[in-house]
């Protein structure tokens, strides 16, 4: 039965006290769970960062490897090319003795230059200029020279000399 | 359900305030459970809420959320009326301008609506949980004789008297008698008699101040020529005495005439009352041979003596403490929420 003229004030336990308490107990929890929270995420950015850095690393070490083998590969074509190039100028150098070998008098139509031996085509006015002149400083520097002539049409004598250096010789003479 | 578990785990504090003709008691008791931890009367002297009642009050509910502030109800527009039909509510008061409670289905409490909002305006500095009705509050204070007799049921206190008549748990009559205005009407009659024979002695005599001589009253101050006299010590000490001795005999006599009259004034309007209850039509009139009264205001023997020797009433007098009964109420309605 109700008997008061007017309804009384909803009581509750969240007082002006309490509620300022949970507030600030909840305030600090929530800091708490946002600092765990940020903790959390920052750890889990730094293990991706940590597996992106893993894996450049690797990227890295396969790249240097790559870089290592073109390098290699690099070194050996340069080692070849500083090889070519002083067989090129040893036989530019040859080809310069050579033309500086052949007398003005005589002239020269073709030469073919061979792993170790020498052809000569040319004119010549007679056969002791060439033999004199020519043939003389060849067999100085090949170990086999054979010359052979045929007339040509002006009276002058086309010549053919081959001229050979023996590597058993080469080798034994080093 | 967690709310009221919560609830059982605090103390609740039960603050009854009940305001006497120059004073107001703050009952309040702090119960766990049941069980009642502490209770304490404390008495202001003021007949509205001041800063020290208020700091006494605010001091508990800081103690427990759980705390219920009550007053007894001291509208002069309050009374009780033998029916719950709002229809034929309107025969006894004013119902649109009051707040009723059916107490049962025959009978209800009213006050105004004016004078609630003007209790709640009043304690808003502390806020009221509940407003009772001094009828409520005697209904249950008598509720084993209520329902099995046919007598008058009366609530004392200082001012106020809640008058009711009961047949069986029937209410048959009910009016809230305050004894200021019935003091105030008398007096007005006293004071209209004295002006009558004022206004009739002056219409026959006269006073003429033309006159009177200055003479005389110069004359009179001869008395007062040495004056010095009049400062001695002896002659001021033996004149306050004289006067503290009048003044003692003067206080006794007002506090035995005061009671003699609020007796005689409380049995005049209980006389009053029952005499419209016998002449108004609108109440089903019956005789009524016995009176319980709850005393809340240590009434004198005398007022029990008026009744059996002028109205030869049954007087049987209960001893009550409003703020342990208004308490016993506010207990009951939150056990009811």
């Amino acid at each position: 039965m109700r008997y008061s003229y007017i309804k009384p004030r909803a009581k509750t336990i969240f007082t002006k006290d309490i509620q300022l308490l949970f507030t600030f107990f909840g305030v600090t929890i929530f800091m708490l769970f946002s600092t765990y929270a940020f903790l959390l995420f920052r750890d889990y950015r730094f293990t991706q960062e940590m597996q992106d850095i893993k894996e450049q690393k690797n990227q890295l070490s396969i790249n240097i490897s790559k870089i290592n083998k073109q390098i290699a590969v690099a070194q050996k074509q340069s080692l070849l090319a500083e090889k070519i190039f002083t067989k090129n100028s040893v036989l530019k150098d040859s080809i310069n003795n050579l033309f500086d070998l052949v007398p003005s008098r005589i002239t020269l139509s073709e030469a073919k230059i061979m792993q170790n031996g020498l052809i000569l085509y040319g004119i010549t006015p007679n056969k002791d200029v060439y033999n004199f002149m020519l043939q003389a400083p060849l067999r100085s520097i090949f170990h086999r020279t054979y010359s052979s002539f045929y007339p040509a049409d002006n009276g002058w004598l086309r010549f053919v000399s081959t001229n050979y250096i023996d590597e058993e010789e080469l080798s034994s003479e080093n | 359900m967690i709310g009221k578990f919560l609830e059982t785990l605090y103390t609740k504090v039960f603050i009854n305030i009940i305001v006497e003709n120059s004073q107001t008691v703050v009952y309040v008791e702090e119960c766990s459970r049941n069980e009642v931890l502490q209770s304490t009367h404390k008495v202001f002297e003021t007949t509205s809420i001041n800063s020290k009642m208020q700091d006494f009050i605010r001091a508990f509910f800081k103690q427990t959320p759980f705390y219920y502030v009550s007053i007894l109800d001291k509208s002069s527009n309050q009374g009780a009326i033998p029916t719950c039909t709002v229809s034929e509510m309107g025969k006894y008061c004013d119902i649109n301008s009051s707040e009723y409670i059916c107490f049962s289905e025959h009978w209800a409490y009213y006050t105004s609506e004016y004078d609630l909002e003007a209790i709640k305006h009043e304690y808003r500095s502390i806020g009221l949980d509940f407003i009772f009705s001094p009828f409520a509050l005697m209904a249950t204070f008598f509720k084993d004789k209520i329902g099995s007799t046919l007598a008058m049921f009366v609530l004392v206190e200082d001012s106020y008297i809640s008058f009711s008549i009961f047949d069986k748990s029937r209410l048959l009559y009910g009016e809230y008698l305050d004894m200021q205005h019935h003091k105030d009407d008398e007096e007005m009659l006293i004071d209209s008699s004295l002006e009558y024979e004022d206004d009739t002695s002056l219409g026959i005599d006269g006073i003429d101040l033309e006159d009177m001589s200055i003479e005389d009253d110069v004359v009179s101050f001869d008395d007062f020529a040495d004056i010095e006299d009049l400062d001695s010590d002896n002659s001021m000490d033996e004149f306050s005495e004289i006067q503290e001795i009048h003044e003692n005999i003067e206080h006794e006599v007002d506090i035995s005439t005061e009671g003699f009259n609020e007796d005689y004034q409380r049995f005049s309007l209980i006389q009053s009352a029952l005499k419209t209850f016998y002449k108004d039509p609108k109440y089903e009139s019956q005789f009524i041979e016995t009176i319980y009264i709850a005393d809340g205001a240590r009434v004198s023997s005398d007022l029990k003596s008026y009744l059996e020797e002028e109205m030869f009433l049954n007087v049987y007098v209960r001893k009550i403490d409003l703020g342990v009964v208004l308490c016993e109420m506010a207990k009951a309605e939150v056990n009811e929420i």
